[in-house]
C-alpha cells in the first residue's frame, strides 16, 4: 500500500535548456501526477520559462489563456446561479 | 487441473507485468520534454511550442477457481458411475482503459526583439464554455419566473 505522499506528486521541472545566440532559455512545466495499485494520471502544463541574457535572468510565465476563459465562464455561471438560488428563497420567505 | 491452474496464474502474471510496465511509461509523461517540442528555427527565430498533456489509465485482473465438495460427488443414480469427479473449474479475465489528450497553450519564440511567449486561444472551447454558460442562465431564468408566477 503506498503512502499518500507517493501517490500524490505537484512537482515544478526545468527543462533542457535551449541557447540562441546570446539567450538561454529554460522551459519549466508543473505536473501531477496521481497514482494508485493498478493505473494513474499524469497532468503536465507549461509553467513558465527562465531567461538568461548575461548575469540577468528573467521569469515569463506561460498563460493558458483559454483555460482561464473557460475557468471565467465556469465562475460567472456559478455566481449567477448561487444568485438565483439566494433571490428566489428570499422570496418564498417574503 | 493443477496444470491448467498453473498455466493461467503464470497468463495472468506476466499480462499484470506487462500492465505495470505500461502504468511506468506513462509517468514518462510528466516530464518537460512531453510538454515543450524540439526547437525550431526558421532564419533568426527559435520557436519552442508548449503544450498541456493529461494521460491517464487503469487496469484490473481477476482470477478464481473452485469445485463442488471436495472434488467428488456421491453416486446419483444407476447410469452414473459411483466416485465421479465433482465440477471443478477456474477462469480469470482482466480488462484496462486509458485515454490521453493534448492542447497547444503558448509558442515561445527567441528572435533579435528577445524571448516572446505567444498564447494560443483555442476559441471552440471558449465558444462552447460560453453557450453551456447561456445556457444554464436562460434555465436558471425561466426557473425563477415559473416560480414567480406559480
Amino acid at each position: 500500500m503506498k503512502r499518500p505522499k507517493d501517490m500524490f506528486k505537484w512537482q515544478t521541472i526545468s527543462g533542457d535548456k535551449v541557447t540562441v545566440g546570446d539567450v538561454t532559455v529554460t522551459p519549466q512545466s508543473q505536473a501531477l501526477t496521481i497514482r494508485w495499485p493498478n493505473g494513474g494520471l499524469v497532468w503536465n502544463r507549461p509553467a513558465a520559462v527562465l531567461v538568461e541574457r548575461g548575469e540577468q535572468t528573467e521569469r515569463i510565465p506561460i498563460v493558458d489563456v483559454t483555460r482561464i476563459a473557460q475557468l471565467g465562464l465556469l465562475g460567472l455561471s456559478l455566481v449567477f446561479t448561487t444568485m438565483a438560488i439566494v433571490l428566489s428563497v428570499r422570496r418564498r420567505r417574503e | 487441473m493443477s496444470e491448467e491452474f498453473n498455466k493461467i496464474v503464470a497468463t495472468a502474471v506476466k499480462n499484470q507485468e506487462q500492465a505495470a510496465e505500461l502504468v511506468e511509461k506513462l509517468f514518462a509523461v510528466a516530464q518537460p520534454g512531453a510538454v515543450y517540442g524540439e526547437p525550431v528555427t526558421v532564419g533568426e527565430y527559435t520557436v519552442i511550442t508548449a503544450s498541456e498533456v493529461n494521460v491517464g489509465m487503469g487496469f484490473g485482473f481477476g482470477l478464481g477457481g473452485g469445485s463442488g465438495r471436495g472434488g467428488r460427488r456421491r453416486r446419483v443414480s444407476e447410469d452414473k458411475p459411483q466416485d465421479e469427479e465433482g465440477e471443478a473449474g477456474i477462469g480469470g479475465g482482466g480488462g484496462g482503459g486509458g485515454a490521453s489528450a493534448g492542447r497547444p497553450v503558448a509558442v515561445i519564440s527567441v528572435g533579435p526583439e528577445g524571448v516572446q511567449v505567444e498564447p494560443v486561444v483555442d476559441p471552440t472551447k471558449i465558444a462552447l464554455a460560453f453557450f453551456t454558460t447561456l445556457g444554464s442562465m436562460f434555465f436558471m431564468l425561466s426557473k425563477m419566473r415559473k416560480a414567480r408566477q406559480g
